[in-house]
């Protein structure tokens, strides 16, 4: 029925279902293509906050490292996937920088994308002091991916 | 097309600002400005909106003719203009209309609520602008044509305390900066090490720890940005971390000045403590300004313990890389972590400071209070505390020994909050001036009568005149001037690091960053109060 999905993951127990979903389907159906889209929130730009003493040879190092240590985990999240569904090998891997739900709807229609997945909305967990996840896990509003859909919207549950 | 299009708020702003001023100049907000005790800046504000104004319809109109370019003036003038007059228009708005409107609203409900609130939460010009700032960018977000000139807020702020450098002497910075180095010295590597402490007994990762103990230790957020690539921070800590030090440095910018005030700190002492005990360097200056925005002896003092602690930065890199270094194998140049880091605009604050003693902002008939300035100036006012012993002590009728003419100055400067002419006569600058200075002298021969115990005035309705007549003892119109701008400077700075405080970096702190940061923040915030109030004693200050 689909020709190219678009898995969107950054790893959470939402995303990793949306995961299972589309790689049980490429299973099923090896001609499928699948894309696997992880989004770096552009929130991380602003990382710098009020820092206003440094100077900008100091900050530039500091978004250096910024950009090296989550392209380093996102690489880490694909080798999970690829190690978790050997069919992954047959996707394609993106990684954009921007806000979520408009680079998400901006990659699938250039991509000619006619399905989106994503995993389903979580409540936010408590506060913990064990929540030392990777800092790739941003949140999107549902009401802002809506109205910008280029192609049907799959929620994996 | 599109051109006019992205430059049509700078338009808009440009011509509301000189419509502004043109209707000021009428007279026809004068009634307006009277009610909101703003009527003596009046003329300030002609000349702010008329130029600020001008400037930016002038911008706005080249923008809108030419393609961007990759010149020196497209990329630091013509580019971020547009931001730049929307951080002004705030910075006046705010000044002018806003502060004012809060105290007269914080009076209003105080029967209702018991207390100022403007008050309690110290809400003048600074911590409004940080607050709108924030609110902005955290609702609209920073609209597009301002972008460039908001990341200008950390220049501007920088030119503000090189400005500073011009308003202390040899005596203010040696014995501040021997209470900076040693107080400074103990509280950054005692915090350094109680995080890698905490760090190690809660068995976390070296590098959050490092990227913790900097951020916590030396100056918040930019310790953290500093440090973080040397201790190769990942990036969760890196974020929880700084929405730690953001999160706790906002609350300590509204607790700090309330609690100074409940333990009758001086300015000094106030200074002192939040110079130490405050995070973000920003929000010590914010804190300062809190705490007393009507001259600038708090902020002088903050600045020095600022200043040190950025001074002690490289260090603490240092020896963070050589700590973390020696467990990773990793090697770093002295020049890639000392060099680099070093703050150079302190270079400017220095420089400013030794032209500054050297005399060339004041000739020597304008040293030691021969120059008297009694023009409207925000600065030369007496303090809202000061101003309601005054008020009080005439209310009480504690005033009864002195002259007509002597009355009638304590009455007038209760009128106009500082030693000043008459505001009717302000165009008539010789009438204006002669009726000032005459005020002055009075004033000087009620605190004459009351050290010779021909008059009974209590300790602090001295002090408050005394300080009336001490602001208006300028050094110079240079020094004047350039602590004008200075103001100006660190409203703009502020406000536009307001805008890069996002909902977001504050609320994703979190993890064990939050755990040791609130132990260490709240440590040292609490152990320096106890210590400054021991050790640091009223410096005198210019």
């Amino acid at each position: 029925m689909f020709n190219h999905v678009l898995l969107c993951t950054h790893g959470t127990e939402g995303a990793l279902k949306a995961e299972s979903f589309v790689f049980q389907k490429l299973t099923d159906n090896p001609t499928l293509k699948v894309t696997v889209l992880t989004v770096l929130d552009e929130d991380w730009r602003g990382m710098t906050g009020d820092d206003w003493l440094n100077s900008s040879k100091t900050h530039t190092t500091f978004l250096d490292h910024v950009e090296n240590q989550m392209n380093e985990e996102i690489a880490e999240e694909w080798q999970r996937i690829k190690d978790s569904y050997p069919v992954a090998d047959q996707a394609e891997f993106l990684q954009r920088t921007g806000n979520i739900a408009k680079t998400i709807t901006k990659v699938a229609e250039q991509l000619a994308c006619d399905l989106i997945v994503i995993g389903p909305y979580r409540k936010k967990k408590k506060f913990s002091i064990h929540s030392t996840g990777m800092g790739l896990k941003a949140r999107m509003k549902n009401q802002e991916l809506h109205p910008l859909l280029p192609c049907p919207l799959l929620i994996a549950p | 097309m599109s051109r006019i299009k992205d430059q049509m708020p700078v338009l808009i702003m440009g011509t509301g600002l000189i419509i502004y001023g043109l209707i000021a100049k009428t007279g026809a907000l004068e009634g307006l400005a009277k009610a909101l005790h703003t009527h003596k800046t009046l003329d300030l504000q002609i000349t702010m909106t008329l130029v600020v104004g001008a400037i930016a319809l002038l911008g706005a109109f080249i923008n809108s003719a030419k393609e961007p370019g990759n010149s020196n003036f497209d990329t630091f003038v013509l580019q971020p203009l547009g931001g730049i007059v929307l951080i002004l228009v705030m910075a006046m708005a705010i000044r002018w209309y806003m502060e004012p409107l809060v105290k007269i609203m914080s009076k209003s409900l105080q029967p209702l609520l018991g207390f100022k609130l403007y008050k309690v939460l110290n809400l003048n010009y600074v911590v409004l602008g940080i607050l709108a700032g924030v609110v902005l960018t955290n609702t609209w977000g920073i609209p597009k044509f301002a972008a460039p000139g908001v990341k200008c807020a950390r220049f501007v702020l920088k030119m503000g305390v090189i400005m500073l450098g011009a308003r202390y002497s040899f005596a203010e910075l040696a014995k501040l900066g021997v209470y900076s180095v040693w107080l400074v010295g103990f509280f950054v590597l005692g915090t350094v090490f109680l995080v890698l402490w905490l760090g190690n007994i809660f068995k976390q990762p070296k590098s959050m720890t490092g990227v913790l103990s900097a951020g916590m230790g030396v100056c918040g957020v930019s310790a953290t940005v500093a440090v973080a690539p040397v201790v190769k921070a990942k990036s969760a800590e890196m974020a929880y971390t700084i929405g730690t030090i953001l999160s706790f440095g906002i609350i300590c910018m509204f607790v700090f000045p309330t609690i100074g005030k409940l333990a009758g700190m001086n300015p000094v002492q106030f200074g002192a403590w939040a110079g130490t005990g405050i995070l973000n360097s920003a929000q010590v200056a914010a804190a300062a300004l809190a705490f007393n925005a009507v001259d600038i002896k708090t902020l002088k003092v903050a600045e020095i313990f600022n200043i040190t602690r950025v001074l002690f930065l490289p260090i603490i890199v240092l020896v963070l890389a050589t700590w973390f270094g020696k467990e990773t194998g990793q090697k770093l140049s002295f020049k890639s972590i000392v060099i680099d880091k070093f703050p150079v605009f302190i270079l400017g604050f220095l420089l400013l400071f030794a032209m500054s003693s050297m005399g060339l902002f004041s000739p020597p008939s304008h040293y030691k209070g021969k120059y008297i300035d009694v023009s409207y100036n925000d600065r030369t006012q007496v303090t809202s505390e000061e101003w309601e012993t005054l008020n009080n002590a005439m209310s009480k009728n504690a005033f009864s020994g002195l002259s007509t003419e002597q009355l009638e100055a304590v009455t007038n400067l209760i009128e106009q909050r500082q030693i000043a002419g008459n505001y009717d006569d302000r165009a008539n600058k010789k009438e204006f001036d002669h009726v000032g200075r005459s005020r002055m002298t009075q004033l000087e021969g009620v605190l004459a009568a009351a050290k010779a115990n021909q008059i009974k005035l209590s300790g602090e309705v001295k002090s408050a005149i005394k300080h009336a007549v001490k602001q208006v003892h300028k050094k110079s119109k240079t020094v004047v001037t350039l602590t004008n701008c200075m103001i100006w400077f660190f409203a703009f700075g502020l406000i536009g690091l307001g805008m890069q405080i996002t909902k977001k970096s504050i609320t994703q702190a979190g993890g064990w960053p939050i755990v040791m940061g609130v132990i260490s923040g709240i440590t040292k915030a609490t152990l320096s109060f106890f210590v400054v109030l021991w050790l640091v004693k009223d410096v005198v200050l210019n």
